[in-house]
């Protein structure tokens, strides 16, 4: 079962992160889960797959009632991501479902209806979630062609989909970035191949530069927090991405 | 797995059906030109040969017949897939929420129980009844193809005693007739591979 941690909390304003599965078979990517709640309100950014719905669920569960999530965000179209849709569905059909506006009609494939998803401009949109008010955040060819993160300026915290991936080996699992320097060395390669547009990075470090981050939260790996949100920042506003050959 | 198991193998049954509805519709064509043939002979035979011609005839309305009741079997069997690839689905969504309720405690637990209790009574039930109602329609027009079957292997028969009368033509006449009658027992063995197929599908 995964474990929960919560990353933020000030009154009944939580940022809670859903981690690192034991018994999850190798051949399985990890990944992060992060429930927002705002008093009786919650968002979960990137559900997961189907796969490790149960780990998920039952992590979720035990911290916060799962009937009282009204949406879901999805950074993009994955299946890490999206493939665990229908079995949400399950406990609330009437849940709202945000991603690009590029991706509902391939994502409707794991399941929802026209009603499920609510389309995400290009250019972001703001998402409340009772009196608290989030904003989407582009991220476009970073790396899907239709790709945002979710930036909560009262927490002051980026959900940051894949962008600061690193590829953890078996015991390196701390849920922060301890030491940024040896830490970086698992992201690199995973930033170079998977990121699709170095124009569209350096567009991105411009934009996030701007906000106030105290947390940079990625779907897999370590969160980074402090003065490494602007260092992993400026190490991937120089990082050549997009290329084969890393 | 071993629901999946066995809904991969309703699948392949299926499958079977598929290929066996293609070789009756390929051969009711094939009865359709040869018959064609039989009524230009018969012609040629004059007098001597009426009946034959209209036997022949007949056996060309069955052949034609033939094709679009299987064609629409083999509708049925598209809808078919779509139930069973539906059922799979909900089985496979039961057993993730199966396992979910056994890693959850309290809360979790009971929501997920509630969430599975409902999908038996609701979806899955709904989709059962839709699958049991296709089942007995298959069955229905697969008996009523064999009744037609029978009564084209009738035709068969008669056409050959009647190709004893052609006259100068008579020789012909019956090599045709016991071709005819040989294609209709391809199709009914076809059909004999096609029911036993269904009867296992209905019984998974």
């Amino acid at each position: 079962m995964k474990t929960t941690q919560t990353i933020f909390e000030e009154g009944g304003h939580k940022w809670i992160a859903i981690v690192r599965d034991p018994k999850r078979p190798d051949y399985i990517i990890d990944t992060n889960e992060y429930l927002i709640v705002h008093e009786d309100d919650a968002i979960l950014c990137d559900p997961g797959g189907s796969e490790i719905f149960p780990a998920v669920f039952s992590a979720l569960s035990a911290e916060f009632d799962p009937s009282h999530i009204r949406a879901l965000f999805l950074s993009h179209q994955d299946p890490d991501i999206t493939s665990s849709l229908s079995l949400w569905l399950e406990f609330n059909p009437d849940l709202k479902c945000y991603l690009s506006w590029l991706w509902p009609s391939f994502v409707s494939h794991f399941g929802g209806t026209r009603k499920t998803f609510v389309a995400i401009p290009d250019q972001g949109m703001d998402i409340d979630v009772g009196e608290l008010r989030l904003r989407a955040i582009p991220a476009h060819y970073l790396h899907s062609s239709g790709n945002l993160h979710l930036y909560d300026p009262k927490a002051k915290t980026l959900f940051s989909g894949d962008i600061g991936t690193a590829l953890l080996s078996a015991g390196e699992d701390s849920l922060f970035v301890e030491n940024f320097d040896r830490h970086i060395h698992h992201a690199e390669g995973f930033h170079r191949r998977w990121m699709g547009s170095s124009k569209a990075n350096r567009e991105w470090c411009e934009r996030v530069s701007m906000l106030d981050i105290d947390m940079l939260c990625p779907q897999h790996g370590a969160i980074y927090r402090g003065e490494d949100v602007k260092r992993f920042i400026d190490w991937f506003s120089n990082l050549e991405v997009g290329i084969l050959n890393s | 797995m071993a629901i999946g198991y066995s809904r991969g193998q309703q699948l392949r049954r299926i499958v079977h059906i598929n290929e066996e509805i293609k070789t009756v519709i390929a051969t009711a064509f094939t009865i359709n030109l040869m018959a064609m043939n039989a009524i230009f002979l018969a012609k040629r035979a004059g007098t001597a040969a009426v009946g034959f011609g209209a036997l022949s005839d007949e056996l060309r309305r069955f052949a034609i017949d033939l094709q679009k009741q299987m064609a629409r079997l083999s509708e049925m069997t598209y809808d078919r897939v779509s139930t069973v690839t539906a059922l799979f689905k909900q089985a496979r969504l039961n057993q993730t929420l199966e396992s979910t309720v056994s890693l959850c405690g309290g809360l979790g637990q009971l929501l997920v129980e509630d969430a599975l209790q409902n999908r038996l009574n609701g979806a899955l039930m709904d989709r059962q009844a839709q699958c049991d109602a296709l089942n007995r329609r298959l069955t229905q027009m697969i008996a009523d193809i064999v009744r037609l079957v029978e009564a084209g292997s009738t035709l068969a028969r008669l056409a050959k005693t009647e190709a004893a009368y052609g006259g100068i033509l008579s020789v012909p006449l019956t090599q045709v007739s016991c071709d005819l009658e040989e294609r209709i027992s391809e199709i009914r063995r076809s059909l004999e591979k096609l029911t036993k197929h269904h009867l296992e599908e209905s019984e998974a």
